[in-house]
């Protein structure tokens, strides 16, 4: 007899996704490029890079930096602006049949707020998350993910501009997740997802020169894993609301880790660029492991861990 | 935005990797799709198979294509711990390549007499290129440069479409073991300020500063030229945004807008 398909939907914070897998902002433009490669319907939400009100020209170069079990970038955000977005690869994007979630990125409260009215009007986007932990811009990204007030004042302001499921996503560079995690939870967000990159720097022993024209960059791919499930576990026991889970997931088995810490869904990242199918992996496989391990429904192994 | 053209994932198996020079060497994999759908100036992205500590992919010009055995070849120096666990493969061992990727050179119809100026490495992936001018009955000179005479790589190859089709192949030496003492700008510089010269497109690629150096002529004398650029890239198939170039257009991303840019956009 063969054995019965797993239930792999779940519900991140009102936003129904057939499978728990999505994509992390910044490692999947707005899919096109994926296209070639797999069906985009496979997933259970795209999640485009960051989407500013006016276009960003992002950081000059070299921007990225490979180091050991991971990478550093300092891409910097750059984006058409959100009217360009709607026109060119949200309408592209809103054409696949797949949940769309757009992150938004903003240098100051009013931006983020506008590129959410923007987008209000645009059915197929399914859930904002909201970018408040970008390592890579000078002014707002970071800055108003590592101060639990300001966190705060994001979220409501994003709140208030929409109905839509509302995720805000957490930077690591802190002392306390769980503080800014709370603030976040209490001010209105319907989900959390974590980990950003971590601030870090790559020298050139050499040349005596950082190896990212802008210095420092942030930390993604497996070196980050063990950092990123210690923390979503962290929130997860802290807060009530749903965690997307992300941090150098390079296999089925890293995600089904980060559900037991507690995600409720999980993003593939870095993995985007080594592998351009990893994202249909991710869905196969975590459906293979639930039935390998007799799991009649994927929603048994968030928070599952045995601690 | 991006380009059309369809993307292979093959794993392929290693046929032959041989060191031609100190830290050089020519690996032929076997990839039939990608051999299939390969123009000249494309590239593929290349992993070695169950690495997880080198992560990412290594962008490398297609050399040659093997049709009858459906293999590709690529030519790559040893320069960090990537290109050194490449260069340990033996026949037999697999390789994860992605591509064909990119725009390639654009061969304009009806070019006559062409120019193809190569610093070190940048000499493989004039081989098809070389080779489909002189199919299509352009001449085509060829300028290569390198560090000594048992670095000009790739050189058999590309003298013999050179004399195919009519045309010539001149070298030179940063340490004179071989023809000229000195850079390969300095020969394509001369022919191009030959009374009667002809050239009707110009195809570089190299070195970042031997690029600039490379093109500078050419622009003033409002030639059509192209140059293929490399740059650190991350997916290579235009999703990461980390390998920008430039140009009078607005930043573009090298992986598939390029490699190869008309020279004349480029914001040197």
């Amino acid at each position: 007899m063969a054995p019965v398909k797993p239930k792999l939907q779940v519900d991140l914070g009102g936003l129904i996704m057939a499978n728990p897998v999505t994509t992390a902002s910044g490692t999947f433009a707005a899919g096109r490029e994926y296209a070639d490669f797999y069906d985009l319907k496979t997933l259970g939400a795209v999640t485009t890079k960051g989407v500013s009100r006016d276009p960003w020209a992002g950081n000059d170069s070299p921007r990225i930096a490979e180091t050991p079990s991971g990478m550093l970038n300092s891409i910097g955000l750059q984006n058409p602006g959100v009217e360009a977005f709607c026109a060119g690869p949200l309408k592209w994007l809103a054409e696949q049949d797949v949940p769309v979630i757009v992150n938004v990125s903003g240098h100051s409260l009013e931006e983020y707020a506008a590129v959410i009215e923007r987008l209000e009007d645009e059915p197929a986007v399914r859930a904002y998350e909201v970018n408040i932990s970008c390592p890579n811009v000078d002014a707002g990204g970071m800055t108003f993910g590592t101060d639990p007030a300001q966190a705060a004042q994001v979220t409501r302001l994003c709140r208030a501009a929409t109905k839509r499921p509302l995720i805000v996503k957490l930077t690591p560079n802190v002392t306390d997740v769980t503080l800014i995690a709370q603030h976040v939870a209490d001010a209105g967000a319907d989900a959390l997802s974590l980990i950003n990159t971590l601030l870090g720097m790559a020298v050139d022993a050499r040349t005596r020169r950082p190896k990212l024209a802008r210095v420092v960059g942030g930390l993604s791919g497996p070196a980050v894993k063990p950092v990123a499930l210690r923390m979503v576990w962290q929130v997860h026991q802290a807060v009530e609301v749903p965690i997307l889970g992300m941090g150098g997931i390079m296999t089925a088995e890293d995600a089904i880790e980060f559900m037991l810490c507690g995600a409720t869904a999980v993003a593939a990242g870095t993995v985007n660029f080594v592998n351009p199918h990893a994202g249909q992996e991710l869905v196969r496989g975590i459906e293979q492991y639930c039935i390998d391990n007799g799991v009649a429904d994927v929603n048994e192994l968030v928070g599952a861990l045995q601690a | 935005m991006c380009n059309e053209d369809i993307k292979f994932q093959e794993l392929g198996q290693v046929l032959s990797n041989e060191c031609i020079a100190p830290n050089v060497y020519v690996m032929e994999i076997t990839a039939p799709r990608i051999c299939e759908a390969a123009r000249p100036g494309q590239f593929v992205h290349v992993k070695v198979a169950d690495n997880p500590v080198q992560l990412l992919r290594m962008p490398f010009g297609v050399y040659d294509c093997n049709p009858q055995i459906g293999s590709i070849e690529i030519c790559f120096q040893v320069l960090g711990e990537g290109t050194r666990q490449l260069s340990t493969l033996s026949i037999g061992e697999r390789v994860d390549v992605l591509g064909p990727i990119g725009n390639g050179w654009s061969m304009p119809q009806g070019t006559g007499h062409a120019l193809i100026i190569s610093g070190g490495l940048g000499a493989a992936p004039m081989n098809l290129l070389a080779r489909e001018l002189c199919a299509r009955g352009c001449t085509v000179d060829i300028v290569m440069g390198g560090p000594s005479s048992e670095r000009l790589v790739c050189r058999e190859r590309l003298a013999k479409s050179a004399l195919a089709s009519g045309g010539k192949l001149l070298v030179s030496t940063d340490d004179g073991s071989e023809g000229l003492h000195g850079f390969c700008t300095q020969i394509s510089d001369e022919l191009l300020r030959q009374e009667g010269q002809d050239y009707d497109y110009i195809c570089v690629c190299g070195p970042g500063p031997m690029e600039r150096n490379a093109v500078r002529l050419p622009l003033e004398l409002g030639i059509y030229t192209e140059a293929s650029f490399e740059k650190l890239m991350a997916c290579g198939i235009g999703a990461c945004l980390s390998c920008i170039v430039e140009t009078v257009d607005g930043r573009k991303r090298c992986c598939v807008d390029g490699p190869v840019f008309d020279v004349a956009k480029v914001v040197w």
